[in-house]
């Protein structure tokens, strides 16, 4: 369990009250969660107790385990590894590359975020065909699409997100994100906003975290995470399907420009906080 | 921590030497079939365009309603006004136009308002079910009472179950209030159309996008009033 182990060095460095990009970097997520909890005393942090204890032992280690693996192992038709797939950081970097997408990629001309990327680089770099179970297959802890998310995103734990917005692409996605944010429509006038927009609100017993408090909003966007309640790692997208599915509005095609549009919103909206990866969620 | 810093500092040189690629040779690709460029368009009109020229969501499915999910993105004018607020409280201006707006949506029972069967409003205050679509859709004809109210999601009505906190506490709604003419109207016409009172609120419209049926109104009003209803116990 090389994970833990890593975990387990005490960290001497994380003093001083402003987050320097490397405050959180050696911590576990549970303790960066910790921390977020003791600065902001929030509801929603702090709603799962139990949550907290399972997080040394989220199942989501083992699913990153098997992505390591996969990431590493030449495949697909062109028998080519990941480990030559650009995540923004150049070809194989994958340290701290999740906490900066989406971002724009020149080779594709889009902005993109980990789904979308890791799909592109899987049907060009690899070869798979598109209707290939390893790309078209993108929800449930035996998927290859969550075994490498997981483990990309795992390479970005406790660092605070930092979405390019240098490019004109990158700022017009936010932008436009922030507008559908807030856009009401369906037969419920619901927008994200209605759940999103306030700190400590319940629908019934489940505290909905803020998107204007950018402590609860770095656990809220911190995926991929186990739920425990569906005993699988989801991804940020499978979250965002869940949330409009919810809202009566119509199912949103994952790596569509608008949900690319809507994670640039709302990742910006948690710069600067360290990323929890994986979370562990109810 | 140095290896990290060093990393990164050699990411950001090449993220800057990519972008800078990315600027002269190949700027600005972003673009749909029938659309301009993404980094030419205000918010508002890319957002326009992301819902209903990119294949972003499955706009063709059937809804519950009838028709296609198309529908339910295009915002009629209190959508539009409520939205334009980004989550900021209501202005005066924003808050007389949705109003009176509102106020003529509000159609009422022909023989009156009536309190309907208190057992059935409980059952349809829980029930979080109907016009969900998507990934799974919700079949109303599996619902006994018909799609719910979803009240629960956002009131504490009876204490024997925990309702949201996004909306305020109706508990004991009745007892409190009585039950006169009054009052049954304001809480009807509530319910039917919030924004006649309270402008861009979060609160459906039940009433005006037919969310609950005139039948299914005056059972949720008799778990409200109902003296033996568990809201008033």
């Amino acid at each position: 369990m090389l994970y833990k182990a890593a975990f387990a060095v005490p960290l001497a460095l994380a003093i001083g009250a402003s987050y320097a990009a490397d405050r959180f970097a050696d911590q576990a997520p549970e303790e960066i969660l910790q921390t977020l909890i003791d600065e902001s005393g929030s509801a929603y942090l702090n709603q799962s107790p139990q949550n907290r204890q399972m997080m040394p032992d989220n199942p989501a280690y083992w699913v990153a385990e098997e992505g390591e693996e996969l990431f590493k192992t030449p495949r697909g038709p062109k028998n080519a590894s990941l480990e030559g797939c650009d995540f923004g950081k150049g070809p194989g970097v994958v340290e701290g590359a999740y906490v900066e997408m989406p971002r724009y990629f020149a080779d594709t001309g889009k902005v993109m975020d980990l789904e979308t990327r890791l799909v592109h680089c899987m049907t060009t770099l690899q070869g798979f065909a598109k209707d290939d179970p390893a790309v078209k297959k993108r929800h449930g802890s035996g998927s290859d699409m969550m075994k490498l998310q997981t483990y990309i995103a795992m390479q970005s734990n406790g660092l605070p997100w930092n979405p390019s917005l240098d490019h004109p692409m990158e700022k017009a996605m936010r932008d436009a994100g922030e507008v559908l944010f807030y856009r009401r429509a369906g037969p419920m006038d619901f927008s994200c906003n209605t759940c999103h927009g306030v700190t400590g609100q319940r629908i019934r017993a489940s505290v909905l975290p803020n998107i204007n408090e950018p402590h609860e909003w770095s656990k809220a966007i911190s995926w991929p995470a186990e739920r425990a309640g569906h005993q699988n790692v989801r991804s940020t997208q499978h979250r965002l399907r869940g949330c409009l599915w919810q809202m009566r509005h119509p199912g949103i095609n994952a790596g569509s420009d608008a949900s690319i549009a809507l994670l640039s919103y709302w990742t910006d909206a948690a710069r600067g906080q360290p990323a929890i990866l994986p979370d562990l969620k109810r | 921590m140095l290896k990290r810093t060093t990393i990164a500092a050699a990411g950001a040189i090449t993220a800057m030497a990519l972008l800078t690629a990315g600027c002269t040779t190949n700027a600005a690709e972003q673009t749909a079939k029938g659309g301009g460029d993404y980094a030419k368009m205000s918010p508002d009109a890319l957002a326009e365009h992301l819902i209903f020229e990119t294949k972003s969501f499955k706009l063709d499915m059937p809804v519950q309603e009838g028709g296609t999910a198309e529908a339910r993105l295009k915002q009629d004018e209190v959508q539009v006004l409520c939205s334009k607020l980004r989550g900021k409280p209501v202005d005066s201006e924003t808050a007389a136009k949705v109003t009176a707006m509102s106020r003529e949506t509000i159609k009422y029972p022909a023989g009156g308002i009536k309190l309907g069967d208190w057992k059935i409003g409980r059952q349809l205050a829980w029930s979080g079910f109907g016009y969900r679509v998507g990934h799974r859709n919700d079949d109303h004809s599996k619902a006994k009472n018909g799609p719910g109210g979803n009240c629960y999601n956002c009131h504490q009505l009876a204490t024997d179950r925990t309702g949201g906190t996004i909306g305020p506490p109706l508990t004991g709604y009745g007892k409190l209030r009585g039950s006169s003419d009054a009052i049954l109207k304001y809480t009807y016409d509530v319910i039917y159309n919030p924004h006649a009172y309270f402008a861009c609120t979060h609160m459906p419209r039940i009433g005006a996008k037919g969310l609950l049926t005139e039948e299914q109104i005056s059972h949720v009003m008799a778990y409200l009033f109902d003296p033996e209803s568990p809201v008033n116990k």
